[in-house]
């Protein structure tokens, strides 16, 4: 693009062409490009608060009412389940395993829940998302087997003869073991256990041909025992277990109910209290719940998009009245200091 | 010459600009703060010298008023916004270690982490660098007053930066906040599943993802097709990587494995909570820079609005 190269050719003169003047390239190297420069006007501005509250606010109307919507039921048990003789001493009472660790509750259904009806353990400060615990695991050894056992699961990697344990990792080793039964006066509710996990945890991340082996048998007990006739594919409750929660306060599918629970019902809840959360003061909840289209029961999103609706109106309406109150019409040319009359330019 | 240069720097402490076309104003133009070469007549020592080099004496009005303009707010923006855009990501792993026992456990997968600065939020902070354009160049040759912006050093003071920072924050702590309880502890879908460790991250590191992208969009205010490329075209990588990256095995991809295409995309909650957080995140600054521009305009403001109309 430079005339100035072409000096000195013997003889010949070369035709400097000047660089063009047009064309895409020139635009864009000229920074000339066709542009879009949004003009924050009052009026559109207060426009563009004001459809982003009207959207917002009924939005959020219709989040809380879908979240009414939704029938849930808690209950801590890990208090009561305690027999009065070992009110004072939970873990000797947790980790006696001649002690019966049944447990009744009698929940009352206050509304009416439409089946499918979810049944999850709740824990609390249980911190699945620390990082010496999240690291605690081999995903080849899950998917492949044994011989894929990873120096990434010790501390529980081999067992004391050296044989190396399926599933490896402390995840898997704190595997939760209470189980819940339900009767509805003497029939028993029936609970589905299966189908429970995500569908790409049983089919891709856990093997179809990989058991269990030498799995909980050492002397330091950390929570259930699996089956070890069963592949780990069909093992649902270690792999809902084993996808790790995001904070200390989390829920975990146990099972579904089928069935309808109608309004005014007493049902009966034989909880195994197996788990031994005592030693570090941590809480469990169950919890049966419907689910809505938006998911379980949270009135945070419906709030927050009123919140955020409310405090937009609010904002429009502001710039309305002081624009009323101030007018300044665009682009005045009168308020560029040099032509102000007391302008110091 | 390049003694008086000198003395001119040393006694005055202000930055000194020489100009010269030949090779005996080689040493002012090393000595000046800013060396400006005129190639030509006298060849192009003078030009190998400095720090810029032009064709005529006459571009250097170009030089100062439209590039030296021009220059001095893309930088100083781009500055400013990197810090903002790297302080809402990096806060947002702090608070999630207060739930996590300070055990170092980042919140999101490492390859998000890795790919953050990379490919998300690169290419737009690169166009508001090179590309944004407040006013015309006719403008900056029409008003040089503008050139003092960069002398009284207006946009890239403390409480600038610091103002910039604290916006960083705000929008951690709302996107932070906001991902957990709007996420946790129900079921996020109709099925009944709860969301774990992976969907928070995928939640909050989207809400990261819109929320610098659309501040930027906010922030400038010329758009051309680069910015709407970069722009959107940021985000939609980061949608195309998860995909990507979560068709790999788990071994590699291990909590993003498919965690888009089957936990997060058919689940409302998911997309609800993004729009609500990220709006909320971005009212603040939105608010901020109408009340300025509006009611207490500043010089460029004002010379941006009465000229808007006339690029």
């Amino acid at each position: 693009m430079d005339e100035a190269s072409t000096s000195a050719s013997a003889g010949a003169t070369r035709r400097a062409f000047p660089p063009a003047r047009s064309g895409v390239f020139y635009r864009f190297t000229q920074q000339n490009l066709p542009a879009w420069k949004p003009a924050m006007t009052p009026g559109c501005l207060i426009a563009m608060f004001l459809i982003i509250g009207i959207i917002f606010v009924p939005f959020g109307l219709l989040c809380l009412q879908t979240s009414n919507h939704v029938a849930e039921i808690i209950h801590r048990y890990d208090v009561d389940c305690v027999p009065n003789a070992y009110r004072g001493n939970r873990q000797a009472y947790i980790k006696d395993s001649s002690i019966s660790k049944n447990c009744t509750l009698q929940a009352k259904v206050l509304e009416h829940m439409r089946a499918p009806i979810y049944v999850y353990y709740e824990l609390e400060n249980f911190y699945q998302n620390h990082r010496r615990y999240v690291k605690s695991r081999s995903d080849k050894q899950l998917r492949f087997g044994a011989k894929y056992t990873a120096e990434s699961c010790s501390p529980v990697q081999w067992d004391n003869n050296g044989s190396p344990i399926v599933p490896c990792g402390l995840i898997a080793w704190s595997l939760f073991n209470d189980t819940y039964d339900f009767t509805r006066g003497s029939k028993e509710i029936k609970v589905n256990r299966k189908n429970i996990s995500w569908k790409s945890d049983r089919e891709h991340k856990f093997g179809k041909d990989v058991f269990p082996s030498n799995f909980q048998n050492g002397t330091l007990i950390g929570g259930g025992k699996l089956d070890p006739t069963v592949p780990l594919s069909e093992q649902e409750n270690l792999i809902v277990w084993m996808r790790t929660a995001a904070l200390p306060k989390f829920r975990k599918l146990y099972g579904v109910i089928e069935d309808d629970l109608h309004a005014d019902e007493t049902i009966t809840i034989l909880i195994g209290n197996n788990y031994n959360t005592y030693t570090f003061g941590g809480k469990k909840s169950i919890v049966l719940s419907t689910a809505s289209w938006l998911g379980g029961k949270n009135d945070f999103l419906g709030h927050a998009y009123i919140v955020t609706g409310s405090l937009s109106i609010f904002i429009s309406i502001l710039f309305a009245l002081i624009h009323v109150k101030y007018p300044r019409p665009q682009g005045d040319p009168n308020r560029l200091s040099w032509n102000r009359k007391n302008g110091n330019g | 010459m390049e003694a008086v240069t000198r003395l001119v720097k040393i006694r005055t402490s202000k930055t000194t600009l020489a100009i010269g076309d030949g090779a005996n104003d080689v040493g002012m133009l090393q000595e000046a703060d800013i060396g400006v070469g005129i190639s030509g007549a006298e060849g192009m020592q003078a030009v190998m010298a400095s720090d810029f080099a032009i064709a005529q004496f006459r571009f250097l009005e170009r030089l100062l008023l439209v590039h030296g303009h021009w220059c001095y707010r893309r930088i100083a923006a781009m500055i400013c916004y990197f810090f903002f855009k790297n302080i809402t990501f990096g806060f947002t792993l702090f608070w999630f270690e207060a739930h996590a026992m300070f055990s170092a456990q980042p919140a999101y997968n490492d390859w998000f982490i890795s790919f953050y600065s990379v490919a998300f939020t690169s290419l737009p902070v690169i166009a508001l660098g090179v590309f944004d354009k407040d006013v015309s160049s006719r403008v900056c040759l029409e008003v040089p007053s503008l050139h003092q912006d960069g002398v009284n050093n207006v946009f890239f003071s403390w409480s600038r930066i610091l103002s910039w920072m604290l916006n960083g924050m705000c929008c951690s702590i709302i996107i932070y906040f906001g991902s957990l309880n709007a996420i946790l502890v129900q079921a996020v879908r109709q099925d009944g599943r709860v969301a774990g460790f992976d969907i928070l991250g995928v939640t909050m590191y989207s809400c990261v993802v819109w929320t610098v992208n659309c501040q930027l969009a906010l922030y400038i205010s010329y758009f051309t097709w680069i910015q709407h490329f970069v722009i959107w075209g940021s985000i939609l990588i980061w949608y195309t990587f998860l995909v990507i990256y979560g068709l790999f095995s788990p071994a590699i991809s291990a909590t993003a494995y498919h965690v888009f295409v089957e936990a997060c995309a058919p689940s409302p909650l998911y997309w609800l909570s993004t729009l609500m957080i990220v709006v909320t995140a971005l009212i603040p600054f939105f608010v901020y820079k109408i009340s300025r521009t509006l009611y207490y305009p500043q010089y460029h403001d004002q010379v941006q609005r009465a000229n808007s109309k006339n690029w």
